[in-house]
């Protein structure tokens, strides 16, 4: 089932001294059962973007295409309700969607939202906790009481509690500790590989991009300025630069490596065997 | 909530907006007196055309003032509605059924709707005219004269200021708590009572949550830099008043003379 976009615009404040086309015709269809990552420059119409996924932001032309779902600029679309359980989308700073008393309570909100019973929405409460790492011992303090990044987890799990078969993460990480960050990630990714989800994600951070996404999808000034590969997109640094964007530490120290005269083939992803090449090849000349 | 006008500042250079922030505050405080001194039609046109001045000279558009009308009409119909029913003075214009409608609740709902229209012009001349900061400077000089009887004039002012200086930042905040619960599956609009409730819970409570977390911050931040309310402050922007600023004030105050004259001599 696609998750495509169709010559969509989206403009904010039509007819106003403040209008302002934060999509421009974007074209753009999304690989189910992948990791994408979204990036680009601020103001670029990323978060624009992904909003349209679960029909929070409606297209002012075109076609989005999610699902089972079909949103066409014009129209007034009813029952998003669905598509919404279907789509999982977890914004910036998801910590201020908290309100109940306990946190059990605040995670399954979400599952009752879309007419599980008490006892059922409990227990995927339950599970998306553990899941992210939040021990029974939380589960009925209040949201409040937890740190940032406990908060941070306890609304993840908010969302991943509705069981969505897409998740759309809108900069899930910033703010978090290196740890935490690493721990958010590898959860992402874990869900994608074996819960079988398709992941959108937000970021800015190319580590992240490099080491957990599929594929990559470049904004720039409302349009979509390129989408491949992770594989393409890091073979060497030229795409990224071309795109202005500082490839991740690894590729830029192959870079350099290779500009010193060594040879470095283009499989190397880790600096463990990039450290294991310069080694060999260093004791040949030696 | 983009296309909500009242009260909005609009940047633009004129003699209205170059005008002291104190004699618009009293010119508009004196033309709002004016208007609920019953003069009679005439007094009305009067203030009608000056108004209209005013408002040239700001170069704010007729459209602009139309637009800060809009959230009023509901009011003024329903004023109209409540009037109808209840005034039963003068002669009768139509009946219907076993409502009659008089000429006096035509002309005193008329009256209402013309004050009410000149209120909202006046406001929203002061409103778009004067920068939120300004305007807060001109209420801390003109309450300065009350402090002597334990009127915090300045505390006030400041109170005022960060109010407004908010009410965008709170506008931004509740479309994101909006967002991210409708994206939990909460429905604004469909659904049944009880789910109302429960939606409009999960707005308020995170919404009061992050306001307390800001008014905090804030307070902080005041602190750190020696903010401590009571003390000597100077300013960086001083008020002077000017020949135009007390000629408005004059010019004001003639007009609520003026209309004064027309209710009791015409």
């Amino acid at each position: 089932m696609p998750i495509a976009f169709e010559k969509v615009s989206h403009v904010y404040s039509t007819g106003t001294p403040y209008e302002f086309k934060a999509l421009d015709g974007v074209d753009l269809a999304f690989t189910e059962g992948r990791m994408t990552a979204v990036i680009g420059r601020t103001g670029s119409g990323k978060s624009t973007l992904v909003q349209h996924l679960n029909a929070l932001l409606l297209p002012s032309e075109g076609t989005v295409r999610v699902l089972d779902r079909e949103i066409t600029a014009g129209s007034t679309p009813k029952g998003l309700k669905k598509l919404r359980g279907d789509v999982g989308l977890i914004f910036q700073f998801p910590e201020y969607q908290l309100f109940e008393e306990t946190v059990l309570k605040d995670v399954s909100f979400g599952p009752k939202n879309f007419g599980a019973s008490e006892e059922d929405a409990r227990k995927r409460a339950k599970q998306a906790l553990r899941l992210c790492g939040l021990e029974e011992q939380y589960d009925e303090r209040s949201p409040l009481e937890l740190s940032g990044g406990q908060k941070r987890r306890a609304a993840i799990a908010g969302v991943l509690a509705m069981d969505p078969k897409v998740l759309v993460l809108d900069e899930p990480t910033a703010g978090l500790d290196p740890r935490g960050t690493e721990e958010m990630m590898k959860l992402f990714r874990t869900l994608n590989k074996k819960n079988n989800k398709t992941i959108i994600i937000v970021t800015h951070d190319m580590e992240q991009v490099f080491q957990y996404c599929d594929e990559v999808v470049v904004m720039a000034d409302g349009k979509v300025a390129a989408h491949m590969s992770t594989d393409e997109f890091f073979a060497d640094s030229s795409v990224c630069r071309g795109l202005g964007i500082l490839p991740p530490a690894i590729i830029r120290t192959c870079d350099a490596l290779r500009e010193a005269g060594f040879d470095i083939p283009k499989e190397i992803r880790t600096s463990a065997a990039l450290a294991k090449c310069v080694a060999q090849q260093v004791r040949r000349h030696g | 909530m983009g296309s909500f006008v009242l009260g909005k500042y609009i940047a633009l250079d004129s003699p209205v907006h170059r005008l002291d922030p104190r004699a618009k505050i009293v010119a508009m405080l004196a033309m709002l007196i004016a208007i609920f001194i019953p003069a009679g039609w005439y007094g009305y046109a009067v203030l009608f055309a000056a108004v209209a001045g005013v408002i040239l000279l700001s170069k704010l558009s007729f459209t602009f003032i139309w637009k800060s009308m809009k959230p009023m009409l509901f009011m003024m119909v329903f004023l109209f509605i409540m009037n109808c029913f209840v005034i039963r003075t003068g002669e009768v214009l139509v009946t219907v059924g076993k409502i009659s409608i008089y000429s006096g609740a035509v002309m005193q709902t008329l009256y209402i709707i013309v004050r009410l229209l000149l209120m909202i012009m006046i406001t929203t001349c002061l409103t778009a005219t004067t920068k939120p900061l300004d305007m807060t400077l001109g209420i801390e000089d003109l309450l300065k004269p009350a402090s002597r009887i334990g009127v915090p004039g300045h505390e006030i002012a400041m109170l005022i200021s960060i109010a407004l200086r908010f009410i965008p930042d709170l506008i931004e905040e509740t479309t994101r708590i909006m967002k991210a619960q409708e994206s939990r599956g909460v429905d604004m609009k469909e659904g049944k009572f009880s789910e109302k409730i429960s939606a409009i819970l999960s707005l308020i409570v995170p919404l009061f949550v992050s306001a307390f977390q800001r008014a905090d911050d804030l307070a902080n931040a005041m602190e750190a830099r020696g903010y401590a309310p009571g003390e000597k402050r100077t300013r960086y922007k001083v008020l002077k008043m000017r020949v135009w600023d007390w000629l408005t004030v004059i010019g004001a105050n003639a007009l609520l003379a003026g209309t004064i004259v027309i209710a009791r001599f015409l």
